[in-house]
């Protein structure tokens, strides 16, 4: 019932208005070179919102992701430069570990029963720690200013020109496509498959809706809990590599305040804060609003300090009219359409 | 030409977030129009109608008193050159808004990217990207691995092993030291750090570092940690934070615990705070730079790269300026002019 609730239908209109919106007023907006910008530089925020929606739709929330960044960012670093070992091992290790994270925040939060503000929140500044703990920059003081050149990760970092590949005149000036953009595509159609057309999908749906009856329905609740936790990780690995190809070196502070982000851009893309309720493109779709938002009030001149606000703002709409459409359902008007 | 940062700030605030409500609003009215924020006009286009010759931009790292120094510096210069459009970019302590910033710059067409890297490596293939689009790159104390126009810098090695000569000479050439330190895996850290670190050991190996401990660049988390070390080792003789914003903190506990004038604290950057509780006698001293000067110097630069038309293609090495600085204690500290404090 609350899928039909999500008002995730008005996003869309909502995002290609504002998207107009910029091309006509914010001089270069509409430019092939900001269009891979927009591509490049929130892909992978994307794809963390993507994995926190997976733990808000189990009526949770995940504030370590930006932790788990750091964390698996370092690990591929330490892997890279210290222990010199191949890139897709790289790459491997630190997949295991963001997904590792991930799972024990979910272990958390179903084996110790804390509240998953609280469990994240605990493993937020451990993580972040660990991230100290481990950091290649510090053991190796050096490697602080020595570049990753692994054509693994580094391959990460490609684009595809899509003039060329389509054998278009060299008149056309299209973006080049990024590599974390194609990524994030891929993973949105296969994490969405898995939420919309799985017994798992629908399972996840039916712990963030009512726990309680899941349980009684005999869905393995805690079990549920624990793999969205751990995909939120996986997904916080996956971008981590993404931005670790962009920058060419891992910092201990990376992805601090990705968290906020990435809750701003899943509860902007219709993912219901009271679980049970959203879809993954949403996410996305939120994500790269704020991106426009950002970029296009960068390019039209305005001071960024005010560009907080007005994310602020915007995260305040969605949950208003999130309401406002649950107030309209209760007041027994027809229902929007579906999410 | 400097129109973001002109005019009375409070009321460029409430223009701007005027402005910016007006543009999502008519985004969410589905292309309705807007309102130009420089004119006021209604209407599409409006904001691109007064385009100057020459766009240049501050990338900082975050808000703070050494970078909107800077960026006072840079504009006092570029406001008195024909057809320059400045302004400033706040790059949030995130890496990845920083490359994001400079991806927008480099769309923009901007002819010279002040940067203050968050990291010498993650901002290098931006800059790498703006010289290959012809955009010159001068960077603020912290230098990036790639090679780019010019790098204008604090002595932050240098000065810190003068800092461990003068400390050292104030406390006698013995006794126990802490550091009240900033975060690792941050360059001006690590520089600031080891140069001390070497000065004592240089100068005065008696004196023993017994502690060295994150206090987040923050005054009130410099207190706290202090209150901890000072407690643990009653007997401390000196305090070294490297940045002011610390070793103010120390002061506010050499205060509380009646320790000012027993207990020696030096500061680092030497902002308009720490020169006048140098003067008051509470602070023994800082390393004091001219941050402002720093940032004409960048701006002279840019004005001879951008205005002499040489390509950021074309520049073989980077120039490197050394900034000079003075070790500020009460004997000195009013050589400092006010127009100089920042």
């Amino acid at each position: 019932m609350r899928r039909s609730l999500s008002g995730a239908g008005a996003l869309p209109v909502f995002f290609a208005a504002t998207f107009l919106f910029f091309c006509a007023v914010a001089p270069r907006f509409a430019s092939a070179a900001n269009l891979e910008n927009l591509m490049a530089g929130y892909a992978f925020i994307a794809i963390v919102a993507m994995g926190q929606a997976f733990a808000i739709l189990v009526r949770g929330i995940d504030l370590s992701v930006g932790a788990i960044v750091a964390l698996a960012g370092m690990v591929a670093f330490d892997a890279s430069l210290i222990l010199h070992l191949p890139g897709w091992a790289a790459l491997l290790l630190a997949l295991v570990a963001a997904t590792l994270a991930g799972a024990v925040n979910g272990l958390l939060v179903v084996g110790l029963r804390l509240q998953p503000f609280i469990a994240t929140l605990a493993t937020l500044a451990a993580y972040r720690g660990l991230v100290f703990a481990i950091s290649g920059r510090q053991l190796v003081p050096e490697l602080s200013t020595t570049a990753i050149t692994d054509p693994w990760i580094i391959g990460l970092e490609t684009y595809i020109d899509l003039v060329g590949a389509l054998n278009l005149p060299d008149t056309w000036s299209l973006p080049a496509i990024p590599m974390s953009f194609v990524a994030m595509l891929v993973l949105l159609c296969l994490l969405q498959a898995l939420l919309s057309r799985t017994r798992f999908g629908h399972d996840l749906r039916a712990i963030g809706g009512n726990p309680e009856a899941a349980r009684l329905a005999g869905i393995a609740v805690g079990r549920g809990i624990v793999l969205a936790y751990t995909l939120s990780g996986l997904c916080a690995g996956i971008a981590a590599l993404l931005l670790l190809a962009r920058l060419t070196t891992a910092t201990e502070s990376l992805g601090t305040g990705l968290e906020l982000t990435a809750i701003a851009g899943a509860v902007i893309g219709g993912v219901s804060v009271r679980g049970g309720s959203g879809s993954l493109w949403g996410p996305v779709l939120g994500t790269f609003l704020l991106g426009v938002v950002l970029l296009g009030l960068t390019l039209y001149g305005i001071s960024q300090f005010v560009q907080q606000i007005l994310t602020g703002a915007v995260l305040l709409a969605a949950v208003a009219h999130a309401r406002w459409l649950v107030r309209r359902h209760a007041a027994g008007h027809p229902a929007m359409e579906p999410a | 030409m400097t129109d973001h940062l002109s005019g009375p700030p409070r009321r460029g605030f409430i223009k701007q977030a005027v402005a910016a409500s007006a543009a999502l609003g008519a985004g969410a009215g589905a292309l309705l129009g807007g309102a130009d924020p420089r004119s006021g006009r209604l209407g599409i286009g409006g904001a691109a109608a007064a385009a100057p010759e020459l766009k240049t931009a501050f990338i900082q790292w975050q808000p703070h008193t050494v970078p909107a120094a800077w960026s006072k510096g840079i504009e006092e210069v570029l406001k008195n050159q024909p057809g320059f459009q400045y302004r400033l970019l706040d790059g949030q302590n995130k890496v990845e808004v920083q490359v994001s910033l400079m991806d927008t710059l480099i769309n923009e067409g901007t002819a010279i990217i002040f940067l203050q890297p968050i990291d010498s490596v993650a901002l290098a293939p931006s800059i790498n990207k703006a010289k290959r689009a012809g955009i010159s790159v001068i960077t603020l104390n912290i230098d990036a691995s790639s090679q780019h126009a010019a790098h204008v810098e604090m002595s932050h090695y240098l000065g810190a092993m003068d800092i461990a000569r003068v400390m050292g000479e104030k406390m006698g050439g013995k006794g126990d030291v802490a550091i009240l330190n900033a975060p690792p895996g941050i360059v001006i850290r690590d520089q600031r750090t080891k140069g001390f670190v070497d000065g004592m050991k240089k100068h005065h190996p008696a004196i023993k570092i017994v502690a060295d401990q994150v206090a987040d660049w923050s005054r009130k988390k410099a207190q706290d940690v202090l209150a901890t070390i000072v407690a643990a080792r009653p007997g401390l003789g000196g305090v070294y934070g490297v940045n002011d914003s610390m070793a103010l903190g120390a002061v506010d506990v050499a205060k509380e615990k009646g320790l000012l004038g027993k207990l020696v604290v030096f500061g680092n950057d030497g902002e308009k705070d720490a020169l006048e509780s140098i003067e008051k006698g509470e602070l023994t001293g800082t390393q004091y730079t001219d941050v402002y000067q720093q940032g004409r110097f960048a701006a002279a630069a840019a004005t001879m790269l951008a205005g002499g038309n040489v390509a950021a293609s074309a520049v073989k090495a980077k120039a490197r300026l050394l900034m000079p600085y003075l070790i500020a204690t009460r004997d000195n500290v009013r050589q400092i002019q006010p127009s100089q404090r920042w």
